[in-house]
C-alpha cells in the first residue's frame, strides 16, 4: 500500500528542523525494511499571527510504499518518535494516510490548499481526518501540528504544492548540461520553463550554485528561465532560489 | 549594519531587498545558517536564510533583534 507520512510544528529555533526529522522517520522506516520512501516534499502553510510557529510554518510529507502488515508498526514508530525527538516546546503533528483507502481525498486536497489561505482548527482536522480515514494524532504540547501535518498530506496528494527536500548535486558544479541528461536522473522527472515555454532534450542549461526541485503533476520538475546574457551558449538557466520561494 | 538594525526587509510579493539581507547577513553575528530547505536566497549569508529569521505576512522579522 502507499502511504503520505507528514509531520509539522516539531522544532524550535536551535533543535533539528521538521524537514530533518521527517528525513530520519523515512530513513528509520527502510531500515526496519517496511518499505520503500519516495522524495520528501515541503510545505509552506499561512503565516499569521493567529497561528503559532517556530519560523516558516511548514510542513514536511513523503510516501513510502509498504506492506500491509507493516501500517501499524510504522505508526506506532513515528508516532513514538515525535515524541521523543521534537523540541520541548512544540506541538509535533503527525498524519499517515493510505492513499487507496482515502474516503475524501478532493476534501483532504482542500484542507491542504485553505490551510494556505486561512486560520484552521484542530478540530476541524480531526473532524476531516475521521471522515477520510487518515491516521491524525499529536504528540506533544498543544497538539497544534495536527493541522499542519492533514494539511501537508493534503497538498502532497494535490501533487501540485511545495519543493523537494535536499539540493540537486552534480559533478560539474555550475556547468552546462543538456535537459536530456537532466532528465535521465532519478531525482528529476521532468524540466519546465517557469513560464510554461519548451525545452527539448538537445537544450543546454546551464546550473546554478544550489538546484531544487519542485512538486508539479506529481513530480519532481526541475524549473528553468531563459537564461541572462553570459550563458555560455546555453538558452537556459536553472531557477534562482528567489524564485523558488513561491513554491 | 548590525543585528538588531535591520527592522523589516519585504519579501518579493511587496518589495524585496535581497541585496539588503546579504550584505546585513555578512555583518551579523548571530547569523546562522537554516536548514538547507529553508533557504530562499542563492547567497548562503543572508538574513532570508537565517534560522533566527522569523517570517511574517508580509516579510520577516529578526528573532535575535535587540529589544
Amino acid at each position: 500500500m502507499r502511504v503520505l507520512i507528514s509531520i509539522d510544528d516539531t522544532d524550535n529555533l536551535e533543535s533539528p528542523g521538521t524537514g530533518a526529522l521527517a528525513s530520519r522517520i523515512a530513513s528509520d522506516l527502510e531500515k526496519n525494511i517496511w518499505g520503500k520512501c519516495g522524495f520528501i516534499t515541503r510545505h509552506q502553510l499561512l503565516i499569521h499571527p493567529d497561528i503559532p510557529y517556530t519560523s516558516h510554518n511548514s510542513s514536511m510529507c513523503f510516501s513510502a510504499e509498504i506492506a500491509d502488515i507493516y501500517l501499524e508498526k510504522v505508526i506506532k514508530h513515528a508516532s513514538e518518535f515525535l515524541a521523543r525527538e521534537s523540541a520541548a516546546e512544540s506541538d509535533p503533528g503527525l498524519c499517515v494516510a493510505v492513499i487507496d483507502h482515502l474516503s475524501e481525498p478532493d476534501e483532504l486536497i482542500l484542507f491542504g490548499q485553505t490551510a494556505k489561505q486561512s486560520v484552521l482548527t484542530k478540530e476541524s482536522a480531526y473532524e476531516l481526518a475521521r471522515r477520510a480515514g487518515v491516521h491524525l494524532s499529536e504528540h506533544g504540547g498543544t497538539g497544534q501540528g495536527v493541522i499542519g501535518a492533514l494539511a501537508g498530506a493534503g497538498l502532497r496528494l494535490s501533487g501540485n504544492d511545495g519543493r523537494l527536500k535536499g539540493q540537486l548535486t552534480f559533478d560539474e558544479p555550475a556547468g552546462v548540461v543538456s535537459v536530456a541528461a537532466l532528465r535521465a536522473r532519478n531525482d528529476i522527472d521532468e524540466v519546465r520553463t517557469l513560464d510554461g515555454s519548451a525545452v527539448t532534450n538537445r537544450d543546454m542549461v546551464r546550473l546554478g550554485e544550489k538546484v531544487k526541485t519542485v512538486l508539479l503533476g506529481g513530480k519532481s520538475v526541475l524549473l528553468v528561465i531563459a537564461a541572462d546574457s553570459a550563458s555560455d551558449g546555453a538558452p537556459w538557466q536553472t531557477c534562482p532560489r528567489q524564485l523558488l520561494k513561491r513554491y | 549594519m548590525e543585528r538588531g538594525t535591520a527592522e523589516r526587509i519585504e519579501e518579493p510579493s511587496e518589495k524585496c531587498d535581497w541585496m539588503g539581507a546579504a550584505r546585513i547577513a555578512a555583518s551579523c553575528e548571530t547569523f546562522h545558517p537554516d536548514e538547507e530547505d529553508e533557504q530562499v536566497a542563492d547567497e548562503l549569508l543572508s538574513c532570508y536564510n537565517c534560522r533566527y529569521r522569523r517570517w511574517t505576512a508580509a516579510s520577516f522579522d529578526c528573532s535575535k533583534k535587540k529589544k
